[in-house]
């Protein structure tokens, strides 16, 4: 196997990263929901901490898109 | 054979769209600076900026009519935004947080104006993505973390601010300084590999099936998508400055 077919199939590997935000921001997403649901006045402030956290969260999945992109086009 | 042939356009169409072109390159002082496409995008954005501004406060009024109305709604809920989350010292970085925040929704939204193509025909000029270039979100990272120190050390004091540093126990102190290095590398790479993968998904889906997905598409990944990353940007810059000046 030489070096450029092993950098693509890293950069399969380095997307995997996606599976965190895929996972963190529905749960994010539906405890949100529920908390506007329980609490409909508190909806501004939810909605502030719930863009930070899915921010947070989504930073997985974009390094391993950047690595992913790095792989490919170095 | 033919399949091939294909495959082979399509990546070199998505490498050459990915790729920055550079336009022209000025010489000056000895140096060569290249100057290339997403920086002549980010003129025209400022442009569009400068001038629209320029229009909506040239005749303000007691009185307001309809666009300064529009003005006044759009500066107050910015106001009440980062007072909201930075308390009443936010009201010194209202100027330099919406700006932010307008630059990006602007600049984000700017590749929408691209004229229609299609059927053999060219669009007259094509407008991509100017965040796609990793050096203007470094840049905007950069400026943002350099108003964080310095704000930092000047509302804090400087004795303040070297107390901060060991909060809240000595053996933070490492962490606390390389959270200079990690805010603005987390802020850059989110909003370039945000915008850069949402463009990049368009170019295959255009590639794949060039006719009505598209534009719908499109509505998540370049209107959606663009809209909430200017929102994060502006957002997570006004938490480290709050968390800064408190």
């Amino acid at each position: 196997m030489d070096v450029q077919s092993a950098a693509l199939i890293g950069a399969g590997i380095a997307v995997l990263t996606g599976l965190g935000a895929g996972f963190g921001i529905p749960l994010a997403t539906g405890k949100t929901s529920e908390a506007i649901a329980r609490q409909p006045e508190a909806s501004g402030k939810i909605t502030g901490s719930f863009l930070l956290g899915i921010a947070l969260a989504e930073a997985t999945a974009i390094y391993g898109l950047v690595v992913a992109l790095l792989l490919i086009f170095k | 054979m033919s399949e091939a042939a294909h495959a082979m356009t399509m990546s070199e169409k998505i490498t050459e769209g990915m790729g920055i072109k550079t336009v022209f390159t000025i010489h000056s002082f000895g140096y060569a600076i290249p100057i290339s496409d997403t920086v002549i995008t980010t003129w025209i954005v400022m442009a569009i900026l400068i001038i629209v501004a320029f229009i909506l406060t040239r005749k303000l009024r007691e009185i307001p009519r309809k666009p300064q109305l529009l003005l006044e709604a759009f500066i107050g809920f910015i106001n009440d935004f980062v007072e909201e989350k930075a308390g009443h010292h936010g009201k010194d970085f209202t100027a330099f947080l919406g700006t932010i925040f307008v630059f990006l929704i602007v600049a984000n939204l700017a590749p929408m104006l691209t004229p229609a193509g299609g059927f053999g025909f060219e669009p007259l000029f094509v407008i991509k993505p100017v965040t796609r270039d990793i050096n203007i979100t470094a840049a905007l990272a950069i400026i943002v973390i350099v108003t964080v120190f310095f704000s930092s050390i000047v509302y804090k004091g400087p004795k303040g601010y070297l107390k901060s540093l060991v909060s809240p126990i000595p053996v933070m102190l490492p962490f606390n300084i390389m959270e200079y290095a990690i805010k603005p590398m987390s802020l850059c790479l989110r909003l370039f590999g945000n915008i850069l993968g949402a463009y990049i998904i368009m170019l295959l889906i255009e590639a794949v099936v060039p006719v009505a997905i598209p534009p719908i598409a499109g509505l998540y990944f370049d209107l959606f998508d663009g809209l909430i990353q200017a929102v994060v940007f502006a957002f997570l810059s006004t938490m480290y400055i709050a968390e800064a000046i408190e």
